[in-house]
This record gives C-alpha cells, structure tokens and sequence, in this order.
C-alpha cells in the first residue's frame, strides 16, 4: 500500500489554526511523525481563501526539512499545484488533484508530461460525482484519454473512484468496488486511491466503518489510501489486510510493523 | 563484516537466496565446515529463543529454517565427505487422527538445526506405522510425537503403548508435545520427556544423545 499521509490539511481545525498561526514547530511535528508512523508521501494542502501558494511553499519547506518522503500537493487549484512544484526541488511528488472538471487537466497534465510526477485523478466532472459506476467510468476514460496524449503512463496516476457517505448512499462502497475492479482490469499498472474516511461521515463509531472499507477497497484493487498513516487501528488493519491477500510473503511486513509498534497493544512490557 | 557473521545473520533474516551461496563463499575462503554448521546451528538457537519468549513469532521461524536448509544444502556433501555423522536419528509425527502440521514442522526443523537426523511422517500417523518405522530404522533413538487436539491427546497414550507391546521400548526415547499436552500427562503415559516449544524440543533431545 501506497500511504499519503494527510494531516497536513489546514481543513484539518489544529492544522488551520497552526498555518494561521503560522505555528512552524506543529507543522514539522506533524511531518516528523507521519514520516516515522511509514507514510510513503506527505500530503501538503493550506485550504486557505488567500495567499494559498505562499502558505504551499511555507509548508512544503518545513516539510522537505523534517522528512526525505516526497510531497503530494494537494489543492483545488491546479495552477497553485503546478507553481508549487518547483519548492520540492529535486523531490518526484504527486499532484493532488485533477478531475474531469474545467480546466484542471489543461493545466496539471502539460506540466507534468515530461517529468516523473504522479497525479492524482478524481472520477468526478462538471455535473459533480456520477451516481453509477458506468457514468464514472466514462470519466476515468476520458482522462486516460488525456493521459495517452501526454504520455502519461498509468503507473504514474493515483485515481480516486470518490466515496460518498454510506450513510446518505447504501450503494456507496459497492460502486466504489465495481470502478476499481473495472480500472485494474482496464490498466493492471494503474494505482488506485481514496480518502476513504468520507465514507462514514454523519455515522457514530467511525471506524468500524473505514476499518472494513479499506479492506474491502484493497480486496477490490485499491492499493494506496490517503489517511492518518499514525492511526494505529487503521496500520493493523492495513498490514493484516495486505497478508490475507498475499501481498506479503509469510506475514514479514506485518510483523514488521508490528514490531515498529505501529499497530498493537501500546504497552509491550 | 566477515563472512560467518553474514551467514549468522541472514539465516536469522530468513535470507534463504543468500545463504547458500554465503556458505559456499565461507567453504571457499577455508571456513572449518563444523564451525559454519554451528553458526547457523545458533542463528536458530537465538530465533527458537525470541520464539520461546513471545518476541519471534511462527513465520520467522520458518523463514530461518528455510533459509538455513539452503545452506546445509551445500555444506551437507561437504561434511559428509569428512565422514562427519549426524548427532543421532530420530522420527517425528502428529498423531492419528490429527491433521496439525505447523507446531510438528517447526519441532523437526529446530531438531535438523542441532544436526539430528530426523524423519518426518507427516500428520495423522497410526501407531503401527511409527511402530514399524522404528522397527525397520534400528539406529533411530527418539520418537517425537505431536498432539494439538484434547480428542487425540488419548492417540500418545495408544502410540506409546503400541511402541511397548512391539518390544521396542528401550529402543527408544520418546518425547511428546502440543498445545494440551504438559509434564503431567507425559508421565501419566510415561513420555520421556515433554517440552513446551520447538527450541526446548531441540534442547532435549540432544541431551538424549549424550546419555
């Protein structure tokens, strides 16, 4: 699993507060510690109304100080993701995000064409997120469309097939499924992502419904989340998910991070 | 690092692509073969310890007993050439009626690891046909039985018994093990020895050979 780790997201209340604050030491604790909880991207996104790319490359300097991980950068405009590249240095991050909405693939995939940058992609469009897996897969074709014409091989792209909360949509999680059994299959290479925590807003005892929809998503191919990588239910889950499925020849990973205390009991006297 | 220190650990890692060709590089620069063989001997001793103490778990161990098979693959012709022999023989087997594989495996490999020659019958194993291994296998010295089910903890009781009324008693030592089974009942069915893990398994019954 491909682990983007999000709590570097001024939507995040502590994280707004700290880039408001401009709280530098909370930032680059929050880098600190999702780098050691194993994240494998450290996802920078200011959700602010203005001065959003200087608040980027404020954030993407502390981070690229506290972490080697490389970035995800993460905002609604796509122009900031595009001009923020250049504060990751020599780091190949991810962009965060394209969609089939207005100009965002103009923009995004022209600057990434000749690099090694990965992007991600939401299978949403100007009319919102399709209700069917069919309508949503007519999206994800289109932007594959664009992705040959840049020459953009799908290794390097991150779709995210969106969940809507299950508490408004009892088919949520089952289309999910279908567009990710149905990307693998058209692209084995692809990878697939989520924000998966969507899924239970408005339901109590959130986990125990993004516990069983991460390994749903991974059994149906999903093989990289946007998550809280220190979320020690979430790792346990995770890593027992990735061995029941074979991903990790005699349970070494798992026992791993086991090991590293990422999941288990606290307390291992 | 040199290269027995390398060898001790990647059979600790379970590395099994590099310790064959590692003891092939030990052999090469004039490593005495015994000393190569104990290194890997202990590497297991260290894992059947953490193992012992809750800090290594099923799959470590396995992956280091496969990785040190590899290389007693090429160290094996070797030692035998030296007309090295074998601590001692020995057979192990779940009993009838039990299907459990893993503890019994795990016994047997940690027995290889002490370089005892170890036969495996495999699962459900009727006393007749441990009876008639130790008949036809005169140098065999310990019979290794495994029991992971309460129901077919009554099978040690019936193997034992079988290995005595065939007059083969003081042939052999036998040593009983699983999940449900403890000292007491070993005696009850007068076991041998019982011992609570693989590594305790491997400790015992050298000290069978020694007597």
């Amino acid at each position: 699993m491909i682990i983007i780790g999000e709590k570097i997201n001024g939507s995040i209340p502590k994280t707004g507060a700290a880039i408001a604050a401009k709280d530098e030491e909370y930032i680059r604790q929050l880098a600190r510690m999702q780098t050691e909880a194993g994240a494998d991207y450290i996802d920078c996104c200011a959700s602010v109304n203005e001065g959003e790319l200087e608040v980027m490359e404020w954030l993407i300097n502390i981070v690229k100080e506290e972490s080697d991980l490389p970035i995800c950068i993460d905002s609604p405009d796509p122009q900031v993701c595009v001009d923020a590249m250049k504060f990751c240095d020599g780091r190949v991050g991810i962009i965060n995000s394209v969609s089939g909405e207005g100009n965002k693939i103009d923009v995004v995939f022209p600057a990434i064409a000749d690099t090694k940058w990965g992007c991600v992609a939401l299978l949403s469009d100007d009319t919102g997120i399709p209700k069917t897996a069919d309508d949503r897969i007519k999206v994800f074709e289109a932007i594959m469309e664009r992705a040959k014409e840049y020459g953009i091989a799908p290794n390097r792209l991150y779709i995210d097939p969106l969940v809507e909360t299950l508490g408004a949509n009892p088919e949520s999680m089952l289309v999910f499924n279908e567009c990710c059994e149905r990307i693998k299959e058209a692209y084995p290479t692809i990878h697939i992502t989520s924000g998966l925590s969507n899924i239970s807003f408005g339901l109590p005892g959130r986990k125990f419904i993004n516990m069983p929809f991460l390994v749903l998503a991974m059994n149906a191919g999903m093989d990289s989340a946007i998550m809280d990588p220190a979320n020690r239910d979430m790792n346990g889950v995770l890593h027992g998910a990735e061995a029941l499925l074979g991903e990790d020849e005699y349970c070494l990973d798992y026992i791993e991070a086991y090991r590293d205390n990422l999941f288990g009991p606290l307390n291992r006297d | 690092m040199g290269t027995l220190e390398d060898l001790r650990e990647k059979v600790m890692k379970g590395k099994r692509k590099e310790t064959g060709p590692l003891v092939q590089q030990a052999l090469d620069e004039g490593c005495d073969p015994q000393e190569i063989l104990d290194v890997m001997v202990d590497a297991m001793g260290v894992i059947g310890e953490a193992f012992s103490r809750g800090e290594a778990f099923v799959p470590e161990m396995l992956v280091a007993a496969r990785a040190m098979s590899a290389g007693t693959a090429v160290l094996k012709p070797v030692l035998v050439a030296e007309g090295n022999e074998p601590v001692g023989h020995a057979v192990i087997g779940t009993v009838k009626g039990d299907m459990h594989d893993i503890g019994k495996n795990l016994v047997r490999m940690m027995i290889e690891s002490k370089g005892v020659e170890i036969a495996d019958l495999g699962v459900d194993v009727a006393p007749e046909a441990f009876v008639q291994y130790i008949t036809e296998h005169p140098e065999c010295k310990v019979v290794c039985l495994s029991a992971l089910l309460t129901t077919t903890m009554p099978a040690l009781d019936e193997t034992v018994k079988a290995i005595t009324e065939a007059g083969l008693r003081d042939q052999v030592k036998i040593m009983v093990g699983g999940a449900p089974v403890n000292q007491e009942f070993a005696d009850e069915i007068g076991a041998d020895a019982y011992t609570p893990d693989a590594g305790a398994a491997a400790e015992r019954i050298v000290l069978f050979y020694q007597n």
